[in-house]
């Protein structure tokens, strides 16, 4: 155990000088692999993951042909191609796809992300059988539902997860991922306990029993849980990590310029986290059952909640060190930035450190907010140790801080420089879930690539409370919590502006490694209490501003008082690429994605989990008693599928509308043939003989490396 | 006469002024010039009590008492420089006097912090000049508008050499209309070719062949102007700055002439008429930031004349591979007579 702050000190002694990495960024992309035929009668989740994955590895350069081929639309520019990653996952039903280099900042760059999504699902497409097909929705809606929901299928309660509604086999084979999950529940003393509300319709029963659970299996001894309450009435029961790891995110990996700079990202963009999970809700249903929540989160954090009784309060302290309030897979609990107006109050009240890991930092030159957020993630039990790591540390590794990093899943995540420097100081955006097309994807990870923008050139400060932080993450569960709910943000997210007089005020604008020694004006107004800075805003007042809101809002009325309005995150994205020389085509490209996020935040636009929602009540074998049928879940992937397989294509999905419900709802005029901008923007490029710059960004050998972890 | 210097520090940090307002407009730089009014005339308010009614001369010092700013000759540009108090209302604008022209700087620019805070190769920097309906069609005089703005934006990114890229705008000139190819057709009529390829010719082009200017380019030129303009220019323009409403819409045949001639097409959204007569008189009258007298007020200490607005410079600086945008701001030139 001592060790590990000994790598962490290592690491940080080492990085903390570096500077002036330049922006790069990556997007991950997770899929659901499912077994579909339309004279099939059901879809099933397909765990040839090894498979999949060793004829990815073999094909030696991933031949791009066939629907792939350079000159498609899934490829677009030909001969410029790196080729993406493909990764295993928890799941052995998923498979994740990283970018074959980061990406940087060159708004062209930007343009190619979506592009470059579609090739790798094409790739993936073309290395599976001719029944399997790469989706991307949250969660498969009838994993562990009774019956054969798994090709192969395999018996239920194994020795790993004992889980009386998976199979072991749904978990990756490798070594780490059982012992990951076998961990976690001989650590919790029982198996872990995932309930979400069941959505109470017309003919839903109530109180509501789940039906699937088994009271009277006597295979282990953590079968008794059901019986000694883990089931409790109007939940959906689960049972098992798989029903929480097993679910698709879209995440993105940004690189700061220094650790300053990486600091400030890692504070200001973890407010902004439950507005983009509520933006992006995807995720209402649960082993057959349409839930009362959108999102995936708090699944994912029961589902890896591997505190023991004493540390979640239900017994008194004797074992174990100190009392845990959130689980390894939470909201964030730390702001880290040297920025000064990063005020105590805004800091968790409940924050759990272990104080002999942070002194030993402090020891060692770390300062205290930093020594904190270390100390904060110390305080969990490794939960994956192979056995070499632990005869011989090698302090020029990075491993078993590593491993400890990155089995602290919080919204956020800060991640120092590999052992050998070649990165910088990274920061992770984790909260969003992963959208129905790479469109939809492309256009969430540009955007908040954008906002990092905006964020850094601007100055802006969306501090507030991170107890307010973790209340938004909760209020961002709730079913519509998108158009219903309301947030805290805080009301004014400009800079107070400095002077310049006497002396240098000029900021360092990105992560201020220069101190500034200006005088600060006399005026500077002298803060008022921390309850005054923020209010409740709804999710389209936050990202299409206060002005927008309160034009187009139909489901909250906006609070905003005289002078309180907010300036909304569409509108300082925009007017950052007014400050930048931009080309008329790549605007053009950017300001369909802040389209579809503008409608989406004002309604105009449906979430994926409203779809779904719709779909399934729509659905002629729907009962309105809360079960999502085989027929039902058949049906829906199968659209999810037809979407797919037409963009991956670059066809419009205009033939599939009145075949499929609601698509205009939840694409509006976004990927039809020929979209009034789409279609333009085609002529334009036309027009430009698809020029394309080669622009090779500096990777510093990095490559698969950048955006590796869970 | 005497020369006005408006100018609004580094913009980009500094708070709602930078939020974009639908369309083109020019409340960026209006707002940011209020703010840097007011701004000054806090940071200054000390020096009120010591300024004194009637300018005098004095050699006593350096740096500043009494109301006495001394000021350094800029940039070379400038041999001889008498230091003046500033009186009365202008306690927080600057004076500066040389062999022919009084220069007052509004408010005060205090270039020892002028910086940027890594070298010059790291950025990618754009200046954009606007001449105005105002604006005399001189050509000399144009050529020393641009040379003075150029200096200006150098000197306030600390010293600098050399700028990326100067766009020029040309007064009368819009992209306006519902239709993008209408908005095209209009544009051809607009402007004044004679007096747009003379200040390109007398008053742009050396500032490349210098090397002061890696890339030159112009703003709202629609395909018949943009081809009229390059095919008698020496150093065709490698930029051209479309306003649309639509960006989608690009008319292809603009499209088509850019891609042929090299053209590249970047968006803005700025309005060709940046500083009209009334709204600087509005700004800097007793209504606004109280530098013009009030005609209704006898014995004023405030300036008083005629008030041209000449030009207006907007720059910005880009950490390039970052996307960084680290300084923005505004120099306007006007003329008291």
């Amino acid at each position: 155990m001592l060790t590990l702050y000994q790598q962490l000190l290592e690491i940080w002694n080492k990085a903390k000088g570096k500077e002036r990495d330049a922006m790069l960024w990556g997007d991950e992309i997770e899929y659901l692999v499912v077994n579909y035929s339309k004279d099939d009668p059901k879809v099933l989740l397909s765990l040839r993951q090894a498979d999949i994955l060793k004829a990815l590895a073999d094909s030696k350069t991933l031949k791009v042909e066939g629907d792939c081929a350079p000159g498609t639309e899934a490829n677009g520019e030909a001969g410029n191609v790196t080729l993406p990653v493909f990764h295993p996952e928890f799941g052995r039903f998923m498979l994740e796809a990283t970018p074959g280099k980061p990406w940087g900042i060159d708004f062209k760059d930007l343009l190619t992300v979506e592009a470059d999504m579609k090739l790798r699902r094409c790739i993936a497409k073309d290395h599976m059988l001719p029944n399997e097909h790469p989706i991307t929705l949250t969660t498969f809606p009838r994993i562990g539902s009774p019956g054969v929901f798994t090709e192969p299928s395999y018996p239920v309660s194994g020795p790993k997860l004992r889980s009386q509604f998976v199979p072991d086999e749904i978990a990756n084979p490798h070594i780490r991922f059982p012992t990951l999950a076998a961990n976690i529940r001989s650590r919790r003393g029982r198996k872990v306990q995932v309930n979400v509300p069941v959505y109470r319709d017309e003919n839903t029963p109530w109180p509501w029993k789940d039906p699937t659970v088994n009271y009277d299996l006597q295979n282990w001894p953590e079968d008794d849980d059901v019986r000694n309450g883990a089931a409790p009435d109007n939940f959906i029961h689960m049972d098992a990590m798989a029903f929480g790891m097993g679910s698709c995110c879209l995440q993105i990996t940004f690189q700061a310029k220094n650790i300053t700079e990486g600091r400030k990202m890692y504070d200001q963009l973890s407010p902004l986290g439950p507005i983009l999970l509520a933006l992006t809700a995807a995720t209402p249903v649960y082993k057959g059952f349409l839930a009362d929540t959108d999102v995936r989160w708090n699944q994912i954090s029961r589902a890896v909640d591997d505190r023991t009784p004493e540390e979640l309060g239900e017994k008194p302290l004797k074992n174990d060190r100190w009392r845990i309030p959130k689980s390894r897979y939470a909201s964030n609990s730390t702001y880290i930035s040297t920025d000064s107006r990063l005020r105590p109050e805004y800091m968790d009240p409940n924050l759990v450190i272990d104080p002999e890991i942070k002194q030993q930092l402090l020891d060692g030159g770390m300062d205290d907010r930093l020594a904190t957020h270390f100390a904060h993630l110390f305080i969990r039990d490794p939960i994956v140790i192979f056995n070499e790591d632990l005869q011989e540390l090698d302090l020029t590794k990075t491993d078993h801080f590593e491993n400890i990093q990155s089995t602290n899943w919080q919204h956020m995540r800060f991640k120092p420089p590999p052992a050998d420097n070649s990165i910088g100081w990274r920061v992770e955006f984790r909260p969003m879930e992963i959208q129905i097309t790479d469109f939809e994807n492309a256009a969430f990870s540009v955007f908040i690539v954008l906002i990092t923008r905006a964020i850094l050139s601007f100055d802006l400060n969306f501090y507030i409370p991170i107890v307010k932080v973790d209340e938004n993450m909760e209020t961002a569960h709730a079913r519509n919590a998108n158009l219903e709910k309301k947030f805290w943000f805080r009301k004014n997210p400009f800079p107070v502006r400095t002077t310049r007089r006497g002396g240098s005020a000029s900021r360092s604008a990105s992560g201020a490694s220069t101190p500034s020694g200006g005088l600060s004006r006399p005026a500077t107004p002298p803060l008022g209490p921390v309850e005054d800075e923020y209010r409740l805003m709804s999710v389209n007042e936050v990202i299409n501003g206060t002005a927008y809101a309160k034009a187009t809002s139909k489901e909250v009325t906006e609070d905003a008082e005289e002078g309180e309005e907010f300036p909304g995150l569409i509108p300082l994205v925009e007017s950052y690429l007014d400050s930048v020389n931009m080309d008329v085509a790549t605007r053009c490209g950017l300001a369909r994605y802040l389209d579809l996020i503008r409608k989406r935040a004002s309604g105009e636009l449906w979430t994926a989990a409203k779809w779904i929602r719709e779909f399934i009540a729509k659905h002629p074998e729907y009962k309105k008693d809360s079960v999502v049928s085989e027929e039902i879940t058949k049906d829906l992937v199968g659209a999810v599928i037809q979407i797919g397989e037409r963009e991956k294509r670059g066809l419009g999905i205009d033939d599939l509308i009145g075949q499929v419900p609601d698509l205009d709802k939840l694409f509006g005029n976004f990927l039809k043939g020929k979209s009034p901008c789409g279609g333009a923007l085609k002529d334009y490029e036309a027009a430009l003989g698809q020029e394309s710059k080669d622009d090779e960004v500096k990777v510093n050998g990095v490559k698969r490396k950048f955006n590796e972890d869970e | 006469m005497a020369k006005l210097i408006l100018s609004t520090g580094n913009i980009v940090s500094g708070g709602p002024s930078i939020v974009r307002k639908p369309g083109a407009s020019n409340l960026e730089l209006i707002n940011s010039l209020k703010v840097s009014f007011q701004d000054a005339q806090i940071d200054y308010a000390d020096e009120i009590e010591n300024t004194t009614a009637s300018p005098t001369t004095t050699t006593a010092t350096n740096g500043t008492s009494n109301g006495v700013h001394e000021v350094q000759a800029t940039n070379g540009a400038n041999t001889t420089t008498s230091t003046t108090v500033t009186p009365g209302p202008l306690y927080w604008t600057e004076k500066t006097q040389n062999d022919t022209t009084e220069t007052i700087f509004v408010p005060r620019i205090d270039w020892e912090s002028a910086s940027l805070s890594e070298e010059r190769s790291q950025y990618d920097i754009t200046v954009k000049i606007f001449f105005l309906p105002t604006t005399s069609p001189d050509v000399s005089a144009r050529a020393a508008y641009t040379q003075e703005a150029l200096g200006l934006v150098l000197k306030e990114l600390g010293g600098i050499s050399d700028v990326d890229l100067l766009v020029v705008s040309f007064p009368g000139m819009s992209f306006d209309g519902d239709c993008e190819w209408e908005a095209d057709k209009l544009n051809a009529a607009q402007g004044d070719d004679e007096v747009e390829i003379a200040t390109w010719q007398g008053a742009v082009e050396k500032l490349y062949t210098q090397g002061k200017v890696k890339r030159l380019g112009i703003s709202e030129f629609g395909t018949e102007k943009l081809s009229r303009f390059i095919k008698r220019v020496g150093v065709k323009p490698a930029v051209d700055q479309i306003n649309i409403k639509n960006c989608c819409n690009v008319p292809p045949p603009l499209a088509k002439l850019a891609k042929e001639q090299n053209v590249e097409l970047l968006v803005h959204s700025d309005c060709t008429d940046i500083l009209p007569e009334g709204t600087l008189r509005e700004l800097l009258g007793p209504q606004g930031a109280g530098l013009l007298a009030d005609p209704k007020v006898d014995g004023s200490q405030a300036l008083s004349g005629n008030l041209t607005p000449q030009w207006v410079v907007k720059y910005t600086a880009v950490v390039k591979n970052r996307g960084v945008i680290e300084n923005k701001g505004y120099f306007a030139g006007a003329e008291l007579n």
